[in-house]
């Protein structure tokens, strides 16, 4: 059984219709990203799960059930909504005190998920002195109290820095190799492609696709970014083979479309031409989203 | 009594409770010390024992406050979706709310009645101006049941509203233009009203004759809190977290 189930998920509000017809699946032991633009029903979705708000048809299931039929809701599932939901008058341990005090937890795994979090030298500092990057460390401690099976994390990645999201990034994939089930949302793909094995899109509140990363990543006609100190040379040669070539002025820069990077490697070595960088270009998701749908991304 | 720890945590660790409660108790040292120990004997002869219900409207008005910010501070916040994730039958979050609320109100009381016992009555003695014992327990008695009343009730309304500066607002109002209520509706059903049932509670002089009696009194207003109370439970069961 999958650990998260989402099916038909309906929910409007008034005329807005913020998830349409909404199903997918989420297995144990997988990092899996949930990705769509803004505004394209992430969130509601997780709400739904979470049973913060009421499916206005279908369902989203947690181990098969709904979220308030959990016989033990902490053990099973760990969220994160947003970064900003703590009180800034408390410190980071009082509120997570007072969480784990409801929760019916010893004090001591307050310690450790502080721990885990590198939040310890910040611990009796009040929150409204973190950092936006200490708050999502605050959260995820939160979402690990209960040392879930599951975890929900809506755009864990905001704030923070490269240190951070390389920690973030390790400390997923680390509860994901455990066995738990990471579900973590984002609207830039770049945050999260080093960090997911699998992907969720949505637009409009509507499946785009779901399935791997390499399922995703297969159909990427991102532009190739390629530096080279002979440029102009290798521009010549990539236009030759039907490539597009746009050149960023003066520097060693250019971005190529209509070729693999494979092909612009070959090319390049093929002519002895040195290549500094060989890359995609960083796009967002939403870039990727409209060549997925062809169209727009934004709620209905 | 899991989440009762949780909520009393809550309420203790954020600096608000204690700049509010710090607030009360000086307001009402400076109160019924500068008056009893500043004003002419005379007056306080014949004020006696209103002199003892000094600066009680601005505690009441901040124990309400305190009791709002109890309930609202979860969706202000946005610490209500770890609440209902943890505890996901919300109306034992309510409750919990509610039973701190009544033991902050408890607290406060003792607190206020120190104060003001502390130094208005024994400045009132020392200058010779007697007070009756039997009085003195009705107006702490009053005053007592009246902040902690005023403390559920700001709980119980922030649970019903949500909203922190709405729940404020409609306290203040009905705290503060009390009494103005009943002089446009009339008094036969105006001192049913949570304002003037808290004045008549409080043993205000001069109500004896308008407003319910006591006793009365606290139970409309007990009955009020308890009506609230129920409502934010089934609101809050319902209400969607968004």
């Amino acid at each position: 059984m999958p650990e998260i189930t989402v099916e038909r998920l309906t929910k409007r509000y008034g005329e807005t219709l913020a998830v349409d017809d909404l199903s997918f699946v989420v297995e144990a032991g997988r990092v899996t990203g949930f990705l769509g633009p803004n505004g394209s029903g992430k969130s509601t979705t997780m709400r739904a799960l979470l049973g913060l708000i009421r499916p206005t048809n279908g369902r989203a299931l947690v181990q098969g059930r709904p979220f308030h039929e959990l016989s033990n809701p902490v053990r099973t599932v760990g969220a994160s909504l947003d970064a900003s939901d703590v009180h800034p008058g408390r410190t980071g341990r009082s509120h997570l005190r007072t969480l784990s005090a409801a929760a019916g937890l010893p004090n001591s795994r307050v310690d450790e998920v502080l721990d885990m979090t590198e939040l310890t030298p910040a611990r009796d500092r009040r929150v409204k002195g973190y950092s936006m990057g200490m708050r999502q460390r605050l959260a995820l401690a939160a979402a690990l109290l209960g040392d879930p099976k599951i975890l929900m994390l809506d755009e864990p990645a905001n704030g923070l820095d490269p240190q951070g999201m390389r920690w973030l990034r390790d400390i997923l994939v680390a509860l994901a190799a455990e066995g738990r089930a990471v579900l973590i949302s984002s609207h830039v793909l770049s945050e999260v492609e080093q960090t997911v094995d699998s992907v969720v899109v949505i637009g409009a509140g509507r499946l785009v696709m779901q399935g791997s990363l390499q399922d995703l990543i297969a159909g990427d006609s991102r532009p190739a970014l390629v530096r080279s100190p002979r440029r102009d040379e290798l521009r010549d040669l990539l236009e030759q083979a039907g490539a597009d070539v746009t050149v960023d002025g003066r520097s060693d820069r250019m971005l190529v479309h209509r070729a693999s990077l494979e092909q612009i490697g070959t090319l390049a070595a093929e002519h002895g031409i040195p290549v500094f960088e060989l890359t995609r270009a960083l796009s967002t998701l939403e870039d990727r989203f409209l060549e997925l749908t062809g169209e727009s991304g934004n709620v209905r | 009594m899991r989440i009762l720890r949780s909520e009393w945590l809550k309420l203790v660790s954020v600096p608000t409770t204690w700049i509010l409660l710090g607030t009360m108790l000086l307001v009402e040292g400076l109160a019924a010390g500068l008056v009893t120990g500043l004003a002419d004997i005379e007056e306080l002869r014949a004020r006696n024992p209103a002199t003892l219900l000094i600066g009680t409207p601005l505690s009441t008005v901040l124990i309400f406050t305190l009791g709002a910010l109890l309930a609202t501070n979860e969706y202000r916040h946005g610490t209500a979706n770890q609440t209902f994730l943890i505890t996901p039958r919300r109306e034992q979050v309510i409750a919990a709310k509610l039973a701190v609320g009544l033991v902050v109100g408890v607290v406060a009381a003792l607190l206020y009645i120190a104060v003001n016992a502390g130094l208005a009555l024994s400045t009132l003695s020392n200058r010779g101006v007697p007070v009756d014992g039997d009085l003195a327990v009705d107006v702490y008695s009053g005053v007592g049941v009246g902040l902690v009343l005023g403390c559920i009730f700001g709980v119980a309304l922030g649970a019903l509203l949500r909203n922190q500066i709405l729940t404020i607002v409609i306290g203040l109002v009905l705290f503060l233009v009390r009494g103005v209520i009943a002089l446009f509706i009339g008094t036969d059903v105006g001192k049913y009203f949570p304002g003037e049932a808290l004045l008549a509670v409080q043993g205000t002089p001069g109500t004896k004759e308008t407003l319910l009696s006591q006793v009365d009194a606290g139970l409309v207003l007990g009955a009020t809190c308890l009506a609230l109370a129920i409502a934010g439970v089934a609101v809050t069961r319902y209400r969607e977290i968004t």
